[in-house]
Protein backbone atom coordinates (compact mmCIF):
# COMPACT_ATOMS: atom_id res chain seq x y z
CA UNK A 1 0.00 0.00 0.00
CA UNK A 2 2.70 2.19 1.01
CA UNK A 3 6.32 1.58 0.37
CA UNK A 4 9.64 3.83 0.95
CA UNK A 5 12.60 3.09 -0.07
CA UNK A 6 15.83 5.06 1.46
CA UNK A 7 13.94 8.17 1.13
CA UNK A 8 15.71 11.69 1.80
CA UNK A 9 13.98 14.76 2.18
CA UNK A 10 14.91 18.64 2.91
CA UNK A 11 12.72 21.82 2.90
CA UNK A 12 14.62 23.97 -0.16
CA UNK A 13 18.03 23.88 0.70
CA UNK A 14 18.23 23.14 4.17
CA UNK A 15 19.58 20.25 5.98
CA UNK A 16 18.00 16.65 4.89
CA UNK A 17 15.35 16.05 7.29
CA UNK A 18 14.88 12.47 6.80
CA UNK A 19 17.86 10.23 5.75
CA UNK A 20 17.33 6.49 4.20
CA UNK A 21 14.01 5.98 5.32
CA UNK A 22 12.70 2.53 4.56
CA UNK A 23 9.64 0.55 5.19
CA UNK A 24 5.99 -0.67 3.83
CA UNK A 25 2.61 -0.21 5.26
CA UNK A 26 0.51 -3.29 4.50
CA UNK A 27 -3.70 -3.22 3.59
CA UNK A 28 -5.41 -3.17 7.04
CA UNK A 29 -1.79 -2.63 9.30
CA UNK A 30 -1.96 -0.27 12.34
CA UNK A 31 1.61 1.57 12.99
CA UNK A 32 2.21 4.32 15.22
CA UNK A 33 5.31 6.40 14.19
CA UNK A 34 7.08 8.16 17.21
CA UNK A 35 10.11 10.20 17.90
CA UNK A 36 11.35 13.45 19.63
CA UNK A 37 9.14 17.06 18.84
CA UNK A 38 11.16 18.30 15.15
CA UNK A 39 12.50 14.98 14.92
CA UNK A 40 10.49 14.40 10.99
CA UNK A 41 7.05 12.93 12.32
CA UNK A 42 4.89 15.24 10.24
CA UNK A 43 7.81 15.66 7.21
CA UNK A 44 7.28 11.93 6.53
CA UNK A 45 3.56 11.96 7.19
CA UNK A 46 3.69 15.07 4.04
CA UNK A 47 5.62 12.66 2.26
CA UNK A 48 2.60 10.03 2.43
CA UNK A 49 -0.03 12.43 1.63
CA UNK A 50 2.24 13.79 -1.14
CA UNK A 51 2.18 17.52 -0.02
CA UNK A 52 5.84 17.01 -0.32
CA UNK A 53 8.01 15.40 -2.85
CA UNK A 54 11.25 13.30 -1.67
CA UNK A 55 14.32 14.73 -2.12
CA UNK A 56 15.64 10.99 -3.07
CA UNK A 57 14.73 7.52 -2.99
CA UNK A 58 11.67 6.09 -3.82
CA UNK A 59 7.59 6.20 -2.79
CA UNK A 60 5.58 4.11 -3.81
CA UNK A 61 1.07 4.55 -2.84
CA UNK A 62 -0.88 2.28 -4.16
CA UNK A 63 1.18 0.60 -6.48
CA UNK A 64 2.21 3.90 -8.18
CA UNK A 65 5.70 5.35 -8.18
CA UNK A 66 5.09 9.10 -7.05
CA UNK A 67 7.77 10.34 -9.39
CA UNK A 68 6.51 8.63 -12.54
CA UNK A 69 3.11 9.75 -11.83
CA UNK A 70 2.05 12.78 -13.63
CA UNK A 71 0.36 15.24 -11.82
CA UNK A 72 -2.97 15.38 -12.68
CA UNK A 73 -3.17 11.30 -11.27
CA UNK A 74 -2.61 12.76 -7.90
CA UNK A 75 -5.42 13.65 -6.55
CA UNK A 76 -7.63 10.12 -6.73
CA UNK A 77 -4.46 8.87 -4.81
CA UNK A 78 -5.06 11.39 -2.55
CA UNK A 79 -8.67 10.96 -1.85
CA UNK A 80 -8.04 7.53 -0.87
CA UNK A 81 -6.03 9.36 2.04
CA UNK A 82 -7.33 10.83 5.11
CA UNK A 83 -5.43 12.74 7.16
CA UNK A 84 -5.50 14.63 10.30
CA UNK A 85 -3.34 17.65 10.36
CA UNK A 86 -1.36 18.54 13.59
CA UNK A 87 -2.71 21.84 13.12
CA UNK A 88 -6.04 20.66 12.30
CA UNK A 89 -6.47 23.07 9.14
CA UNK A 90 -10.52 23.55 9.21
CA UNK A 91 -11.60 26.38 6.78
CA UNK A 92 -12.61 29.14 9.34
CA UNK A 93 -15.45 30.72 7.29
CA UNK A 94 -16.75 26.88 6.64
CA UNK A 95 -19.57 25.49 9.19
CA UNK A 96 -18.68 22.04 11.14
CA UNK A 97 -20.92 20.13 8.81
CA UNK A 98 -19.47 22.20 5.47
CA UNK A 99 -15.57 21.71 6.73
CA UNK A 100 -16.70 17.71 7.60
CA UNK A 101 -17.88 17.38 4.09
CA UNK A 102 -15.30 18.84 2.12
CA UNK A 103 -14.03 15.67 1.15
CA UNK A 104 -17.46 14.61 -0.63
CA UNK A 105 -17.80 17.85 -1.86
CA UNK A 106 -14.51 17.90 -3.83
CA UNK A 107 -15.09 14.03 -4.92
CA UNK A 108 -18.27 15.74 -6.70
CA UNK A 109 -21.10 14.18 -4.53
CA UNK A 110 -24.04 16.13 -3.97
CA UNK A 111 -25.42 17.04 0.00
CA UNK A 112 -28.14 14.54 -0.20
CA UNK A 113 -25.42 11.74 -0.88
CA UNK A 114 -23.38 12.42 2.39
CA UNK A 115 -26.18 15.20 4.85
CA UNK A 116 -27.01 11.78 6.89
CA UNK A 117 -23.69 10.16 6.83
CA UNK A 118 -21.57 13.73 7.90
CA UNK A 119 -24.78 14.10 10.86
CA UNK A 120 -24.32 10.88 11.86
CA UNK A 121 -20.12 11.08 12.44
CA UNK A 122 -20.20 14.23 14.12
CA UNK A 123 -22.77 13.11 16.48
CA UNK A 124 -20.68 10.19 17.16
CA UNK A 125 -17.82 12.26 18.09
CA UNK A 126 -19.79 14.27 20.24
CA UNK A 127 -20.01 17.38 17.96
CA UNK A 128 -23.73 16.67 16.78
CA UNK A 129 -25.71 19.80 18.31
CA UNK A 130 -22.42 22.00 16.80
CA UNK A 131 -23.46 21.20 13.31
CA UNK A 132 -23.70 24.72 12.41
CA UNK A 133 -20.43 26.19 14.53
CA UNK A 134 -17.65 27.69 13.08
CA UNK A 135 -14.66 26.50 14.05
CA UNK A 136 -13.02 29.99 15.52
CA UNK A 137 -16.08 29.60 18.22
CA UNK A 138 -14.97 25.57 19.09
CA UNK A 139 -12.51 24.33 21.57
CA UNK A 140 -9.03 22.67 20.49
CA UNK A 141 -10.44 19.29 21.68
CA UNK A 142 -13.47 19.80 19.64
CA UNK A 143 -11.21 21.37 16.81
CA UNK A 144 -9.38 18.12 16.59
CA UNK A 145 -13.07 16.01 16.40
CA UNK A 146 -14.05 18.02 13.68
CA UNK A 147 -10.58 17.56 12.19
CA UNK A 148 -10.74 13.69 12.56
CA UNK A 149 -14.65 13.16 11.18
CA UNK A 150 -13.47 15.44 7.89
CA UNK A 151 -10.54 12.65 7.84
CA UNK A 152 -12.75 9.60 7.63
CA UNK A 153 -16.07 10.83 6.30
CA UNK A 154 -14.77 9.73 2.64
CA UNK A 155 -13.85 5.96 4.08
CA UNK A 156 -9.75 6.27 3.09
CA UNK A 157 -8.00 3.41 3.19
CA UNK A 158 -5.45 5.10 4.53
CA UNK A 159 -5.80 7.10 7.76
CA UNK A 160 -2.59 9.32 8.61
CA UNK A 161 -3.13 11.32 11.95
CA UNK A 162 -0.61 13.40 13.06
CA UNK A 163 -0.97 13.98 17.24
CA UNK A 164 -4.64 12.97 16.82
CA UNK A 165 -5.23 12.88 20.92
CA UNK A 166 -2.77 15.83 21.54
CA UNK A 167 -5.68 18.31 22.83
CA UNK A 168 -8.50 15.68 24.24
CA UNK A 169 -9.06 14.69 27.62
CA UNK A 170 -7.64 10.52 28.33
CA UNK A 171 -11.41 10.17 27.77
CA UNK A 172 -12.10 11.55 24.49
CA UNK A 173 -8.67 10.35 23.47
CA UNK A 174 -10.14 6.46 24.57
CA UNK A 175 -12.70 6.96 22.19
CA UNK A 176 -11.10 8.52 19.47
CA UNK A 177 -8.70 5.14 19.27
CA UNK A 178 -11.40 3.10 19.79
CA UNK A 179 -12.71 5.17 16.15
CA UNK A 180 -9.32 4.27 14.74
CA UNK A 181 -9.33 0.74 15.71
CA UNK A 182 -12.78 0.34 14.83
CA UNK A 183 -11.62 1.76 11.47
CA UNK A 184 -9.14 -0.70 10.83
CA UNK A 185 -10.71 -3.61 11.48
CA UNK A 186 -12.78 -2.38 8.97
CA UNK A 187 -10.15 -2.73 6.52
CA UNK A 188 -8.37 0.97 6.59
CA UNK A 189 -4.73 1.21 7.35
CA UNK A 190 -3.94 3.09 10.21
CA UNK A 191 -0.63 5.63 10.94
CA UNK A 192 -0.74 7.54 13.70
CA UNK A 193 2.25 10.25 15.17
CA UNK A 194 2.26 9.99 18.34
CA UNK A 195 4.23 11.40 21.65
CA UNK A 196 0.96 10.25 23.64
CA UNK A 197 2.35 6.64 26.07
CA UNK A 198 -1.05 6.31 26.60
CA UNK A 199 -1.61 5.33 23.11
CA UNK A 200 1.45 3.16 22.96
CA UNK A 201 0.18 1.34 25.53
CA UNK A 202 -3.33 0.69 24.27
CA UNK A 203 -2.91 0.11 20.76
CA UNK A 204 -2.54 -3.71 19.30
CA UNK A 205 -0.08 -2.08 17.23
CA UNK A 206 2.30 -4.83 15.35
CA UNK A 207 4.73 -2.05 14.96
CA UNK A 208 6.27 1.31 15.92
CA UNK A 209 8.25 3.08 14.10
CA UNK A 210 10.45 5.58 15.87
CA UNK A 211 11.87 8.68 14.43
CA UNK A 212 15.40 9.69 15.29
CA UNK A 213 17.55 12.12 13.73
CA UNK A 214 15.95 11.66 10.40
CA UNK A 215 16.70 7.82 10.88
CA UNK A 216 13.52 5.47 10.97
CA UNK A 217 14.20 2.31 13.20
CA UNK A 218 11.03 0.18 13.98
CA UNK A 219 9.95 -1.81 16.99
CA UNK A 220 7.63 -3.62 18.52
CA UNK A 221 5.23 -2.19 21.58
CA UNK A 222 6.99 -4.48 24.00
CA UNK A 223 10.37 -2.58 23.73
CA UNK A 224 9.25 0.61 23.64
CA UNK A 225 6.95 0.15 26.99
CA UNK A 226 10.22 -1.16 28.55
CA UNK A 227 11.99 1.33 27.80
CA UNK A 228 9.64 4.11 29.12
CA UNK A 229 9.29 2.32 31.83
CA UNK A 230 13.32 2.32 32.20
CA UNK A 231 13.38 6.60 31.52
CA UNK A 232 10.44 6.89 33.99
CA UNK B 1 -29.04 27.63 7.86
CA UNK B 2 -27.07 24.64 6.05
CA UNK B 3 -28.62 25.60 2.50
CA UNK B 4 -29.87 23.08 0.06
CA UNK B 5 -26.80 24.00 -2.23
CA UNK B 6 -23.79 23.73 -0.92
CA UNK B 7 -22.58 27.13 0.24
CA UNK B 8 -19.51 28.06 -1.87
CA UNK B 9 -15.82 27.15 -0.52
CA UNK B 10 -15.25 31.02 -0.84
CA UNK B 11 -16.16 32.87 2.43
CA UNK B 12 -19.01 35.07 1.27
CA UNK B 13 -18.01 38.44 2.73
CA UNK B 14 -14.37 39.25 4.60
CA UNK B 15 -12.61 42.23 5.08
CA UNK B 16 -10.58 42.28 2.14
CA UNK B 17 -13.66 41.31 0.02
CA UNK B 18 -15.07 44.94 1.13
CA UNK B 19 -11.81 46.49 0.21
CA UNK B 20 -12.10 44.59 -3.25
CA UNK B 21 -15.57 45.68 -3.76
CA UNK B 22 -14.56 49.34 -3.56
CA UNK B 23 -11.53 49.42 -5.05
CA UNK B 24 -13.06 47.75 -7.92
CA UNK B 25 -16.17 50.10 -7.98
CA UNK B 26 -14.33 52.89 -8.17
CA UNK B 27 -11.98 51.95 -10.87
CA UNK B 28 -15.06 51.24 -13.45
CA UNK B 29 -16.62 54.30 -11.95
CA UNK B 30 -13.81 56.04 -13.49
CA UNK B 31 -13.55 53.96 -16.34
CA UNK B 32 -17.16 54.60 -17.32
CA UNK B 33 -17.04 58.55 -16.93
CA UNK B 34 -14.16 58.97 -19.48
CA UNK B 35 -15.47 56.21 -21.72
CA UNK B 36 -18.67 58.24 -21.49
CA UNK B 37 -17.20 61.30 -22.20
CA UNK B 38 -15.29 60.10 -24.85
CA UNK B 39 -17.95 58.69 -26.91
CA UNK B 40 -19.53 61.52 -26.76
CA UNK B 41 -16.43 63.92 -28.27
CA UNK B 42 -16.33 61.64 -30.59
CA UNK B 43 -19.86 61.70 -32.00
CA UNK B 44 -19.37 65.42 -31.66
CA UNK B 45 -16.14 65.53 -33.71
CA UNK B 46 -17.58 63.86 -36.27
CA UNK B 47 -20.69 66.01 -36.51
CA UNK B 48 -18.81 68.89 -36.33
CA UNK B 49 -16.42 67.83 -39.00
CA UNK B 50 -19.26 66.52 -41.45
CA UNK B 51 -20.93 69.79 -40.56
CA UNK B 52 -24.23 67.97 -39.61
CA UNK B 53 -24.74 70.13 -36.82
CA UNK B 54 -28.57 70.27 -38.04
CA UNK B 55 -29.02 73.81 -39.11
CA UNK B 56 -27.72 76.68 -41.27
CA UNK B 57 -28.80 80.30 -41.87
CA UNK B 58 -29.95 82.44 -44.82
CA UNK B 59 -29.27 86.03 -44.24
CA UNK B 60 -31.37 88.54 -46.84
CA UNK B 61 -29.64 92.09 -47.20
CA UNK B 62 -31.62 94.43 -48.47
CA UNK B 63 -31.25 94.98 -52.05
CA UNK B 64 -31.93 97.83 -54.71
CA UNK B 65 -32.73 95.03 -57.16
CA UNK B 66 -35.60 93.46 -55.89
CA UNK B 67 -38.10 94.09 -52.86
CA UNK B 68 -38.01 92.06 -50.00
CA UNK B 69 -40.96 90.66 -49.75
CA UNK B 70 -39.98 88.99 -53.30
CA UNK B 71 -36.34 88.39 -52.02
CA UNK B 72 -38.07 86.67 -49.08
CA UNK B 73 -40.43 84.39 -51.02
CA UNK B 74 -37.61 83.46 -53.96
CA UNK B 75 -34.73 82.44 -51.12
CA UNK B 76 -37.77 80.15 -49.54
CA UNK B 77 -38.66 78.57 -52.49
CA UNK B 78 -35.35 77.83 -53.55
CA UNK B 79 -34.33 76.57 -50.19
CA UNK B 80 -37.36 74.71 -49.93
CA UNK B 81 -36.88 72.50 -53.52
CA UNK B 82 -33.17 71.74 -52.49
CA UNK B 83 -32.51 68.34 -50.99
CA UNK B 84 -31.72 67.67 -47.90
CA UNK B 85 -33.92 70.28 -46.29
CA UNK B 86 -36.04 69.58 -43.68
CA UNK B 87 -37.31 73.20 -43.12
CA UNK B 88 -36.81 76.86 -43.72
CA UNK B 89 -38.64 79.06 -41.59
CA UNK B 90 -38.24 83.03 -41.86
CA UNK B 91 -37.61 84.42 -38.82
CA UNK B 92 -40.12 87.06 -37.49
CA UNK B 93 -38.93 90.73 -36.10
CA UNK B 94 -40.13 89.79 -33.43
CA UNK B 95 -37.90 86.19 -33.34
CA UNK B 96 -34.99 87.96 -34.52
CA UNK B 97 -35.40 91.58 -31.92
CA UNK B 98 -35.31 88.30 -29.27
CA UNK B 99 -32.33 86.77 -30.77
CA UNK B 100 -30.28 89.74 -30.39
CA UNK B 101 -31.92 91.36 -27.18
CA UNK B 102 -28.89 90.03 -25.06
CA UNK B 103 -26.48 91.88 -27.22
CA UNK B 104 -29.18 94.78 -28.40
CA UNK B 105 -30.85 95.39 -25.32
CA UNK B 106 -34.79 95.35 -24.93
CA UNK B 107 -36.62 98.18 -27.26
CA UNK B 108 -37.81 98.86 -31.13
CA UNK B 109 -33.88 99.00 -32.06
CA UNK B 110 -34.52 97.08 -34.75
CA UNK B 111 -36.73 99.04 -36.40
CA UNK B 112 -33.69 102.08 -36.59
CA UNK B 113 -31.22 99.21 -37.62
CA UNK B 114 -31.36 97.79 -41.37
CA UNK B 115 -30.60 94.11 -39.67
CA UNK B 116 -30.78 91.16 -42.43
CA UNK B 117 -34.15 89.52 -42.90
CA UNK B 118 -32.94 85.64 -41.48
CA UNK B 119 -34.26 82.29 -42.87
CA UNK B 120 -33.73 79.41 -40.24
CA UNK B 121 -33.02 75.91 -42.25
CA UNK B 122 -33.15 72.52 -40.84
CA UNK B 123 -31.49 70.13 -42.26
CA UNK B 124 -33.09 66.78 -42.84
CA UNK B 125 -30.83 64.40 -39.61
CA UNK B 126 -28.44 61.79 -41.39
CA UNK B 127 -29.31 63.19 -45.08
CA UNK B 128 -26.08 64.44 -46.91
CA UNK B 129 -26.50 68.30 -48.49
CA UNK B 130 -24.91 69.95 -51.20
CA UNK B 131 -24.40 73.21 -49.04
CA UNK B 132 -21.63 74.60 -51.11
CA UNK B 133 -24.12 74.31 -53.72
CA UNK B 134 -27.22 75.68 -52.39
CA UNK B 135 -25.05 78.55 -51.64
CA UNK B 136 -24.34 79.31 -54.65
CA UNK B 137 -27.37 78.86 -56.14
CA UNK B 138 -28.84 81.29 -53.40
CA UNK B 139 -26.05 83.89 -54.39
CA UNK B 140 -26.60 83.70 -58.14
CA UNK B 141 -30.37 83.36 -57.78
CA UNK B 142 -31.43 85.96 -55.05
CA UNK B 143 -29.72 89.42 -54.82
CA UNK B 144 -28.42 90.39 -51.15
CA UNK B 145 -28.87 86.25 -50.51
CA UNK B 146 -25.89 84.52 -48.28
CA UNK B 147 -25.89 81.44 -47.04
CA UNK B 148 -24.35 80.99 -43.56
CA UNK B 149 -22.90 77.80 -42.85
CA UNK B 150 -21.72 78.05 -39.49
CA UNK B 151 -18.70 76.78 -41.45
CA UNK B 152 -15.82 78.80 -39.47
CA UNK B 153 -17.67 77.77 -36.09
CA UNK B 154 -18.13 74.46 -36.52
CA UNK B 155 -14.44 73.77 -37.90
CA UNK B 156 -13.35 75.28 -34.63
CA UNK B 157 -15.93 73.18 -32.53
CA UNK B 158 -14.67 69.91 -34.84
CA UNK B 159 -10.89 70.48 -34.14
CA UNK B 160 -11.06 71.25 -30.47
CA UNK B 161 -13.69 68.21 -30.26
CA UNK B 162 -11.31 66.09 -32.31
CA UNK B 163 -7.97 66.99 -30.03
CA UNK B 164 -10.28 66.85 -26.83
CA UNK B 165 -10.90 62.92 -28.38
CA UNK B 166 -7.63 62.41 -28.32
CA UNK B 167 -6.80 63.12 -24.98
CA UNK B 168 -9.88 61.48 -23.92
CA UNK B 169 -9.20 58.05 -25.33
CA UNK B 170 -5.12 59.04 -23.67
CA UNK B 171 -6.63 59.02 -20.92
CA UNK B 172 -8.97 56.43 -21.36
CA UNK B 173 -6.21 53.99 -22.11
CA UNK B 174 -4.15 55.18 -19.06
CA UNK B 175 -7.38 54.36 -16.79
CA UNK B 176 -7.80 51.06 -18.44
CA UNK B 177 -3.98 49.93 -17.70
CA UNK B 178 -4.81 51.12 -13.99
CA UNK B 179 -7.76 49.19 -13.64
CA UNK B 180 -6.05 46.33 -15.21
CA UNK B 181 -3.28 46.47 -12.72
CA UNK B 182 -5.40 47.37 -9.40
CA UNK B 183 -8.24 44.51 -10.45
CA UNK B 184 -4.94 41.86 -11.11
CA UNK B 185 -3.11 43.11 -7.99
CA UNK B 186 -6.60 42.83 -5.90
CA UNK B 187 -7.26 39.75 -7.10
CA UNK B 188 -3.76 37.88 -6.16
CA UNK B 189 -4.09 40.27 -2.73
CA UNK B 190 -7.45 38.46 -2.11
CA UNK B 191 -6.26 34.99 -3.25
CA UNK B 192 -3.16 35.72 -0.84
CA UNK B 193 -5.58 35.77 1.60
CA UNK B 194 -7.25 32.50 0.68
CA UNK B 195 -3.84 30.60 0.34
CA UNK B 196 -5.40 27.97 3.26
CA UNK B 197 -8.10 27.22 1.25
CA UNK B 198 -5.94 26.40 -1.64
CA UNK B 199 -3.43 24.19 0.06
CA UNK B 200 -6.16 22.47 2.26
CA UNK B 201 -8.53 21.63 -0.35
CA UNK B 202 -5.71 20.64 -2.93
CA UNK B 203 -4.38 18.07 -0.14
CA UNK B 204 -7.87 16.92 0.57
CA UNK B 205 -7.61 15.58 -3.12
CA UNK B 206 -9.86 18.16 -5.36
CA UNK B 207 -8.36 18.42 -8.88
CA UNK B 208 -6.75 22.02 -9.74
CA UNK B 209 -9.75 22.75 -12.38
CA UNK B 210 -12.21 22.23 -8.85
CA UNK B 211 -10.30 24.78 -7.44
CA UNK B 212 -9.98 27.08 -10.16
CA UNK B 213 -13.16 27.11 -11.03
CA UNK B 214 -14.58 27.70 -7.56
CA UNK B 215 -12.09 31.08 -7.50
CA UNK B 216 -12.80 32.61 -10.77
CA UNK B 217 -17.07 31.95 -9.79
CA UNK B 218 -16.02 33.76 -6.69
CA UNK B 219 -14.46 36.56 -8.68
CA UNK B 220 -16.27 36.70 -11.75
CA UNK B 221 -19.00 37.97 -9.15
CA UNK B 222 -16.92 40.06 -6.98
CA UNK B 223 -16.09 42.17 -10.34
CA UNK B 224 -19.18 42.19 -11.93
CA UNK B 225 -20.63 43.46 -8.44
CA UNK B 226 -18.15 45.99 -8.02
CA UNK B 227 -18.26 47.13 -11.71
CA UNK B 228 -21.66 47.84 -11.71
CA UNK B 229 -22.01 49.83 -8.63
CA UNK B 230 -19.33 52.12 -9.93
CA UNK B 231 -21.52 52.21 -13.91
CA UNK B 232 -24.55 53.21 -11.63
CA UNK B 233 -22.76 55.99 -9.70
CA UNK B 234 -20.93 56.67 -13.19
CA UNK B 235 -24.75 56.72 -15.53
CA UNK B 236 -26.51 58.50 -12.28
CA UNK B 237 -23.63 61.47 -12.46
CA UNK B 238 -23.72 61.72 -16.33
CA UNK B 239 -27.54 61.50 -16.14
CA UNK B 240 -27.60 64.46 -13.27
CA UNK B 241 -25.30 66.63 -15.27
CA UNK B 242 -27.73 66.10 -18.35
CA UNK B 243 -30.72 67.06 -16.03
CA UNK B 244 -28.40 69.86 -14.84
CA UNK B 245 -27.72 71.21 -18.37
CA UNK B 246 -31.10 71.11 -19.15
CA UNK B 247 -32.59 73.09 -16.21
CA UNK B 248 -32.46 77.01 -15.22
CA UNK B 249 -29.81 76.81 -13.00
CA UNK B 250 -27.50 76.16 -15.08
CA UNK B 251 -25.45 78.80 -16.44
CA UNK B 252 -26.03 81.07 -19.71
CA UNK B 253 -25.38 79.07 -22.48
CA UNK B 254 -25.06 75.55 -20.73
CA UNK B 255 -28.34 74.54 -23.12
CA UNK B 256 -26.03 74.57 -26.21
CA UNK B 257 -23.01 72.06 -24.60
CA UNK B 258 -23.46 68.77 -25.31
CA UNK B 259 -25.08 66.74 -23.26
CA UNK B 260 -22.19 63.78 -21.08
CA UNK B 261 -24.33 60.66 -22.73
CA UNK B 262 -27.21 61.58 -25.02
CA UNK B 263 -28.63 58.22 -26.59
CA UNK B 264 -29.02 54.95 -24.96
CA UNK B 265 -26.74 53.65 -27.19
CA UNK B 266 -24.23 54.86 -25.14
CA UNK B 267 -25.56 53.23 -22.01
CA UNK B 268 -24.70 49.76 -23.77
CA UNK B 269 -20.94 50.71 -24.01
CA UNK B 270 -20.80 51.67 -20.51
CA UNK B 271 -22.05 47.95 -20.01
CA UNK B 272 -18.83 46.85 -21.38
CA UNK B 273 -16.67 48.11 -18.13
CA UNK B 274 -17.93 45.86 -15.79
CA UNK B 275 -18.02 42.97 -18.21
CA UNK B 276 -14.45 43.48 -19.20
CA UNK B 277 -13.54 44.11 -15.17
CA UNK B 278 -15.11 40.81 -14.67
CA UNK B 279 -13.63 39.09 -16.76
CA UNK B 280 -10.51 40.43 -15.82
CA UNK B 281 -10.82 39.55 -12.27
CA UNK B 282 -12.03 36.07 -13.30
CA UNK B 283 -8.97 35.63 -15.43
CA UNK B 284 -6.52 36.05 -12.91
CA UNK B 285 -7.88 34.73 -10.04
CA UNK B 286 -7.91 31.01 -12.77
CA UNK B 287 -4.43 31.77 -13.59
CA UNK B 288 -3.09 32.74 -9.95
CA UNK B 289 -4.73 29.62 -8.61
CA UNK B 290 -3.64 27.62 -11.59
CA UNK B 291 0.11 28.76 -11.01
CA UNK B 292 -0.02 28.57 -6.85
CA UNK B 293 -1.10 25.01 -7.13
CA UNK B 294 1.51 24.20 -9.75
CA UNK B 295 3.77 24.85 -7.45
CA UNK B 296 2.61 22.16 -5.57
CA UNK B 297 3.70 18.83 -5.52
N1 LIG C 1 7.93 23.99 5.94
C1 LIG C 1 9.14 23.82 6.50
N2 LIG C 1 10.20 24.48 6.01
C2 LIG C 1 11.44 24.31 6.54
N3 LIG C 1 11.69 23.50 7.57
C3 LIG C 1 10.68 22.79 8.10
C4 LIG C 1 9.35 22.93 7.60
N4 LIG C 1 8.54 22.11 8.32
C5 LIG C 1 9.33 21.51 9.24
N5 LIG C 1 10.60 21.92 9.11
C6 LIG C 1 11.72 21.43 9.90
O1 LIG C 1 11.81 20.05 9.75
C7 LIG C 1 12.12 19.42 10.97
C8 LIG C 1 11.11 18.34 11.27
O2 LIG C 1 9.86 18.93 11.45
P1 LIG C 1 8.54 18.10 11.66
O3 LIG C 1 7.40 19.03 11.71
O4 LIG C 1 8.49 17.03 10.65
O5 LIG C 1 8.80 17.46 13.10
P2 LIG C 1 7.84 16.62 14.01
O6 LIG C 1 8.53 15.34 14.28
O7 LIG C 1 6.49 16.53 13.41
O8 LIG C 1 7.79 17.48 15.34
P3 LIG C 1 6.56 17.65 16.38
O9 LIG C 1 6.54 16.41 17.22
O10 LIG C 1 6.96 18.83 17.19
O11 LIG C 1 5.34 17.86 15.60
C9 LIG C 1 12.16 20.49 12.03
O12 LIG C 1 13.51 20.78 12.30
C10 LIG C 1 11.48 21.67 11.38
O13 LIG C 1 12.11 22.85 11.79
MG1 LIG D 1 4.68 17.24 13.87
Amino acid sequence: MVRFENVGMRYGLGPEILRDVSFTLEPGSFHLLTGPSGAGKTSLLKLIYLAERPSRGAIWMFDREIAATPREELPPLRRRIGVVFQDFRLLDHLTVFDNVALPRRVMGEFEGDYRAEVEELLSWVGLGNRLNAKPATLSGGEKQRVAIARAVVAKPELLLADEPTGNVDPEIGARIMRLFIELNRLGTSVLIATHDQRIMERVPAMRIFKLTEGRLTSANANEIAIAGAKRA
Amino acid sequence: MNPAAPSGLMPADSASGATLHTIVAVMSFLACLTLGAVLTLSRLASEWTEGLSGSVTVQLLPSPQISPEDQLNEALRLVRQWPGIFSAKALSRGEASKLLEPWLGEGNVLDDLPVPQLIEVTLTPGQPVELAGLGRALADGVPGAQLDDHQRWNQELASFAASSEAVGWAVLALIAVATLAIVIYATQAGLQAHREIVEVVHMIGARDVFIATEFQRHFLWLGLRGGLIGLTLAAITLLGSSFFWDSREAPVGAQYLPQLVTSPFHYIWLLFVPAAIAGIAMATARMTVLRVLGRMP
